[in-house]
């Protein structure tokens, strides 16, 4: 390709930012705002860098210089891996799968592409940080630390070339919808499990450090105070650790600082050889599965043929197919098909586990540390959080039910059912998610706390009232306020300031709709300091009661609903469908 | 003379725009009716206030004798109708046994029957190996899916939003056999397309809509008898314009 075809393809770029930016001016004025900030953020980073390194790293020993250097790029790796993983698929500045056709060097769009794959915050403000170390180590006299500037980018360019192959490898295997979904919500949950990390480990640490031997505490102190420094500061590195640094490629750069204030270049030297040959392996490897991606060439192991077998399922009855007793047939479908379609969706199941591992985590946690100091009369009050922790978790489902169904919900408009028969099916299909969750906790409740049956059962008479209460209030606020979701997540797209300030209110009303939860305990708890009953029987009694009312409750309000659905079932679809296809 | 489609003065504006103006509409019963139109001409937009996915700025529909404003009434019309919509209506992640199933349940069908016409209707439109979710297929297979879905019911009324956009050469000869038999024992097909020729072979009566006007109704007999159904769109559309669409530089 010439440079005129390059400066066009360049021009055609600036062209299609700016026209973005005039159709939006006030989200130009923010970008513009975002990047001045960014730029003097980076410059700050970079002068940072400098003063680090000629005040307070020049002088260190060779040690000190690899634990700094590892714990710099460390962070670094850590900004980058998230910065990756919360844009896991590659966003290409310009779409090669609109030049195929044309007559040009795809080479260069690609290069042009991972040069401005480079533009990442991570990038932004740990690079002049990193180089504004090396640059003020060799102000400080340290001229042997020239070699970290080939050593640093050398890494920081295979690190990038890799991360675009990985992600141009994801990119072709997410063609197919249901694996995209699949590794968008893996990617997403890993998201979260790397963000919680520091909290998980510094929880671990802290229970450690409570369970440690008492023989340490009963060390003299004077003993303790001599050890203590020399195990820190002149303790020397293990040599699996040195290892370590002369084979992983992310050590090398500790390694190559630890030789430089040694006074020796060639592991420096080396490391940037052989980092950038690896960057190198990575790029080439990038170009050619991203041209083999939109050449059409498919992506994995090419598994066996196996010979099409028909399948007997229509004899065998399918799920769809069953009935469910005392329910109306349409409103039974209804249910099996909206269950059958949140538990395949990807994105809803990683919504769901991870609010049953956040509650796992912190519940545990939690307990684990305070159980000894849990009253009698707090613990039958605690055993309703796991509940409420469940149905906050299914919220934001229940209370958006037809957004998730998007031009599904076309095909509901069509139907020729009661209104009222679509909002059932939508409640039933989230009760068995509720149901099974809200157990599950129970009973590690019941386990870990020694709460009686009655409480439990009690509890469980709870959860089904409080599913009642958020599925009455959520058909009013999924027909009032529907909103719409992104295809394969749970991100609400394209609201309204005014959606998303109704959306905002209903939420933050959850926890009042939740209060009816605690009315057993309270009055239980009030009879037994009465004196007049014990609270047990009277928890259990008290939540048949609010059960019953909150059945009685919805039954009133279904047909009012359905009536309010029928009414406004056009917005609804106008709203769930539209810019969403 | 029973019609299955009536309106009066069915007009839809979204905001100045007037996108179907005005529609007076008469479709007999057992008719295979073709609605004809350039693009952005208001076809789907008539469609989906007919089928109730739109409601109309004014005017009165009248769909298989009865007037749709009441919701018990629409409710009951729905149930002798099926639908192919422009924009199509599956759930992403059931099957297209599981979406046949589902929709023959919510016409209250008995199970067995619903079985049945699955296995014909999934055999037909080549979906009977099909394990993937709806989400997973093309285009042109959740098309045949949708088609699959408006016949299970075995419809008075069929409305196809061009029904044949997409589908195989295969599927495209076995549906049109299909819509034929359907009129043949009394059933009445609505349907847009933009392939003339489909609308001239298979349409007992057709109507011609610009700018959200119709221009022309009438049946296909008058077109047999002389000229062509190109030439009778054209004229209503404006041929004219074709004269100004030539390239100066392709005649050297």
């Amino acid at each position: 390709m010439d440079w005129s075809q390059l400066r066009t393809i360049i021009w055609l770029r600036w062209r299609l930012t700016r026209n973005q930016w005039s159709r939006n001016q006030l989200n130009a004025v923010l970008i513009m705002i975002v990047a001045v900030a960014l730029l003097v953020l980076s410059v700050v980073s970079g002068v940072a860098g400098v003063l680090v390194g000629f005040f307070i790293l020049a002088e260190r020993s060779p040690t000190r210089m690899l634990i700094a250097w590892d714990l710099f790029f460390a962070a670094f790796l850590f900004a980058w891996i998230i910065g990756m993983v919360s844009e896991i698929q590659r966003s290409e500045t310009i779409d090669i799968s609109r030049m195929l056709h044309l007559p040009i060097s795809l080479r260069d769009i690609f290069l042009v592409n991972y040069i401005a794959s480079h533009l990442t915050l991570s990038i932004i403000l740990f690079l002049p940080l990193i180089l504004g170390l090396s640059l003020g180590l060799m102000l400080s006299g340290q001229w042997l630390m020239i070699w970290m500037f080939p050593l640093v980018l050398s890494l920081v360019f295979m690190i990038t070339a890799w991360t675009y192959c990985l992600r141009g490898w994801l990119a072709a295997l997410m063609v197919n919808k249901r694996k995209r979904r699949a590794i968008i919500a893996v990617v997403t949950f890993s998201f979260i499990v790397l963000v919680q990390l520091p909290n998980i480990i510094s929880n671990l640490a802290h229970d450690r450090k409570k369970h440690r031997p008492d023989t340490v505490k009963s060390a003299p102190l004077d003993e303790q105070a001599t050890r203590q420094p020399v195990s820190r500061s002149r303790r020397p590195i293990p040599n699996a650790v040195l290892l370590a640094h002369k084979v992983v490629p992310f050590l090398w750069v500790g390694n190559g600082a630890m030789s430089l204030a040694g006074g020796n270049a060639l592991p420096a030297v080396l490391s940037a050889i052989g980092a950038f040959g690896i960057g190198g392996l990575g790029l080439r490897r990038a170009y050619r599965t991203t041209i083999r991606f939109y050449q059409g060439h498919t992506v994995g192991r090419r598994s066996k043929q196996r010979p099409k077998t028909k399948k007997v399922s229509t004899v065998r009855k399918n799920f769809l197919e069953r009935q469910l007793p005392g329910i109306p047939d349409e409103a039974a479908a209804l249910a099996l098909a909206f269950f059958r379609c949140l538990t395949r969706a990807p994105e809803v199941k990683m919504a769901l586990a991870t609010n049953f591992i956040m509650l796992l985590l912190f519940g545990t946690m939690f307990f684990a540390r305070r159980i000894s100091s849990l009253s009698d009369n707090l613990k039958l009050f605690v055993v309703s959080g796991p509940i409420v922790f469940t149905l906050l978790g299914m919220s934001h489902l229940m209370l958006n039910q037809f957004g998730f169904d998007r031009g599904g919900f076309r095909q509901l408009v069509l139907l020729p059912v009661p209104r009222r028969h679509i909002l059932l099916g939508k409640n039933l299909s989230f009760l068995p998610i509720a149901v099974g969750f809200g157990l599950t906790f129970l009973v590690l409740v019941k386990i870990i706390l020694g709460i009686s049956f009655t409480i439990v059962l009690a509890a469980g008479l709870q959860l089904l009232a409080t599913f009642m209460l958020l599925s009455i209030a959520g058909n009013l606020i999924s027909i009032l306020v529907p909103y719409r979701i992104t295809p394969g997540s749970m991100k609400r797209t394209k609201t309204s300031a005014m959606t998303s300030f109704l959306i905002f209110i209903s939420r933050l009303s959850f926890p009042v709709a939740m209060v009816p939860m605690f009315i057993p305990p309270a009055t239980g708890l009030l009879m037994s300091r009465l004196g007049w009953l014990p609270a047990g029987p009277v928890i259990l009694l008290s939540s048949m009661v609010l059960l019953g009312l909150l059945v009685f409750f919805y039954r009133l309000s279904l047909p009012g609903l359905g009536n309010m659905l029928l009414k406004r079932e056009k917005q609804i679809l106008k709203v769930v469908t539209e810019k969403v296809e | 003379m029973t019609l299955a489609i009536k309106t009066s003065g069915l007009t839809r504006c979204f905001g100045d725009l007037r996108a179907v103006d005005s529609l007076d509409l008469r479709v007999e019963a057992g008719k295979f009716y073709g609605f004809l139109g350039p693009n952005g001409a208001g076809k789907s937009t008539t469609i989906k206030m007919l089928t109730g996915l739109l409601a109309p700025t004014s005017g009165t529909m009248c769909i298989l004798g009865e007037e749709i404003k009441d919701p018990d009434k629409a409710r009951e019309v729905k149930r002798r109708v099926g639908v192919v919509p422009e924009e199509l209506a599956l759930f992403d992640n059931l099957t297209a046994r599981e979406y046949l199933t589902f929709i023959g349940r919510m016409y209250k069908m008995p199970m067995a029957t619903v079985r049945e016409r699955c296995r014909e209707l999934l055999t037909m439109m080549s979906l009977e190996s099909e394990e993937k979710l709806t989400l997973e297929y093309s285009h042109g297979m959740k098309k045949k899916l949708t088609l699959a879905a408006a016949l299970i019911p075995n419809p008075d009324l069929l409305f196809l939003d061009e029904p044949f956009e997409g589908v195989d050469a295969v599927a495209s000869r076995v549906l049109r056999d299909t819509l034929k038999r359907c009129v043949q024992r009394g059933a009445t097909v609505f349907l847009t397309s933009h392939v003339l020729d489909i609308v001239e072979r298979l349409c007992t009566d057709f109507g011609i809509i610009v700018a959200g006007k119709l221009v022309h109704q009438g049946s296909m007999d008058e077109i047999r008898a002389g000229g062509s159904l190109e030439e009778r769109f054209l004229e209503a559309v404006g041929s004219d314009k074709i004269e100004h669409q030539k390239l100066s530089w392709l005649e050297d």
